[in-house]
Order: C-alpha cells, then structure tokens, then sequence
C-alpha cells in the first residue's frame, strides 16, 4: 500500500505545483497593464530528503523576470517622463498562455494518474471484500 | 497447482510490481516541468521476474535464511536514455501516460488471477 500511497501523495504534489504555477501566471496577466510590472516565474524543483530523491515535486523562490521594461509612448500618462513616454510591464501575453496550456496540461496529466492509482487501490481492497 | 501456491505468490509480486511501476511513473509525471529531472523506469515484469534469483535455498518460513536479494529489490528504477529537452528535462507526458495505461492493465491482470486462483481454491474445499 505504501507504494500506492507514495503515487497519490506524488500526483498530488504535481497538481499542486501546476497549480501555484497557473496562479504566477494569471497574476502575470492581470498586471499586463501595471506600469513597472516584472512578470513573476517560479521554477520547478524535485525534493530531495536526507539526500535522496523523493520525487516529490515542489515549487521553489518565485523570481522577476529581468527582462527590459517595454517603453509605452504616451505623453499624456502621469507617470510619462519628459520624452513623453513610461515604463510598461514586462509581461508577453502569448508567453504567459503558453505557459498556462502546458501548466494545464501537466495538471491534467497528473490528475489521471491520481484517478488511476485510486482505481488500482480500490481494485486491491475489493478482493479483500470478498 | 497448488502445492506450494506458487501462482498466488506470482500475482502478488506482479501486482507490487505494478505498483512500484505506479510510483516511479507518478514521480515522472510530477516532474514533468522541473528543469534537469531525468526520467526514471522500472523494466517491465518479465524481465525482472527472469532476473530474480531462483533456485538456492528455499524459503517456507519468514524467519528462513534467504539466498538472495528476493523480489522486490530486482525492480530498481533506472534512468532511460530518452533525449532530454533544453531545460535538461527528459520526461515525455505521452511516453508517461502509456506506462500508466499499461501498468493499470498489468495491476488488474494480476489482481484477476489472483482472485480467481482463491475461487478454485474455495471451490476445492467445498464453499462458493
């Protein structure tokens, strides 16, 4: 059982990880318009206990992106400068729904196996039943 | 058959098998985006199972001397050679998502014979 379990635990902590991943990127999207925004990116890291892989996965430090700041052209912003023009986000809205389909993607893939090893568990107990 | 229920120790060895299978496949999928995670597999059941040690000194009882490592520990997952991508990443969703698919298939094939092996042998004592 404990194997089964293990499986569960670590679907779970896959969907969880996709899922605060969706969360940076619809803050991402959110802010698009934010003069001075920095797009936020969280990387993906295994979790590794007394120095062996658990295959657990966790998200690690949400970081900003360093990218340059787009320059907008509007003079009559408030925050415009004196050639006329401030400092956008940094967020691609064709980066940031990428990143959302294969967040989805990967959150669908590990929700399947989850129902998949529920299913073999429950397999399992069934005979017991009997 | 049933002399030392051999074919019951089978199914459960290849439903644990299934099961470790399970476990390495959901660590695949999990990582499926963690930047440098190389994907990791446990060879399919026949092969382990041709690699166990046979033979030596057999075990009736759990306190018994044991000749080998036994089972479970000859299904050690191994990294596969699959191209990694960019990020160092070499987990394939599809490749991953047929294991599974193949796993459950192997999980309820053992489970099946596995009850049906306590069926006849209900039957055998005279219970249905």
């Amino acid at each position: 059982m404990t194997e089964f379990s293990d499986a569960m635990s670590i679907a779970a902590s896959g969907m969880k990880a996709q899922a605060s991943r969706l969360r940076h990127v619809s803050e991402n999207i959110a802010n698009t318009d934010t003069p001075g925004y920095r797009r936020k990116i969280v990387a993906f890291e295994e979790v590794i206990e007394s120095g062996r892989a658990t295959g657990l996965v966790e998200t690690g430090r949400v970081r900003l992106d360093r990218a340059d700041l787009e320059r907008v052209h509007d003079p009559s912003h408030p925050l415009a400068d004196e050639t006329g023009s401030y400092e956008g986000s940094n967020v691609n809205l064709l980066i940031e729904i990428a990143d959302a389909r294969e967040a989805q993607r990967s959150y669908e893939a590990n929700l399947k196996l989850f129902d998949q090893v529920r299913q073999m568990s429950s397999s399992l107990t069934e005979i017991l039943r009997k | 058959m049933f002399n030392s229920l051999d074919v019951l120790q089978t199914a459960m060895d290849m439903a644990r098998h299934a099961g470790a299978r399970q476990a390495v496949t959901a660590a695949n999928l999990a990582n499926a985006d963690t930047p440098g995670y190389r994907a990791r597999s446990i060879a399919p059941f026949s092969e382990v199972y041709d690699s166990a040690p046979t033979g030596g000194l057999h075990r009736t009882r759990p306190g018994h001397l044991s000749t080998g490592q036994g089972f479970g520990s000859a299904a050690r997952p191994e990294f596969t050679d699959a191209d990694p991508a960019p990020n160092g990443n070499s987990v394939s969703i599809e490749q991953e998502m047929l294991s599974a698919v193949e796993i459950g298939r192997e999980h309820s094939r053992a489970l099946t014979i596995y009850q049906h092996s306590l069926e006849v042998l209900r039957l055998s004592i005279g219970r249905r």
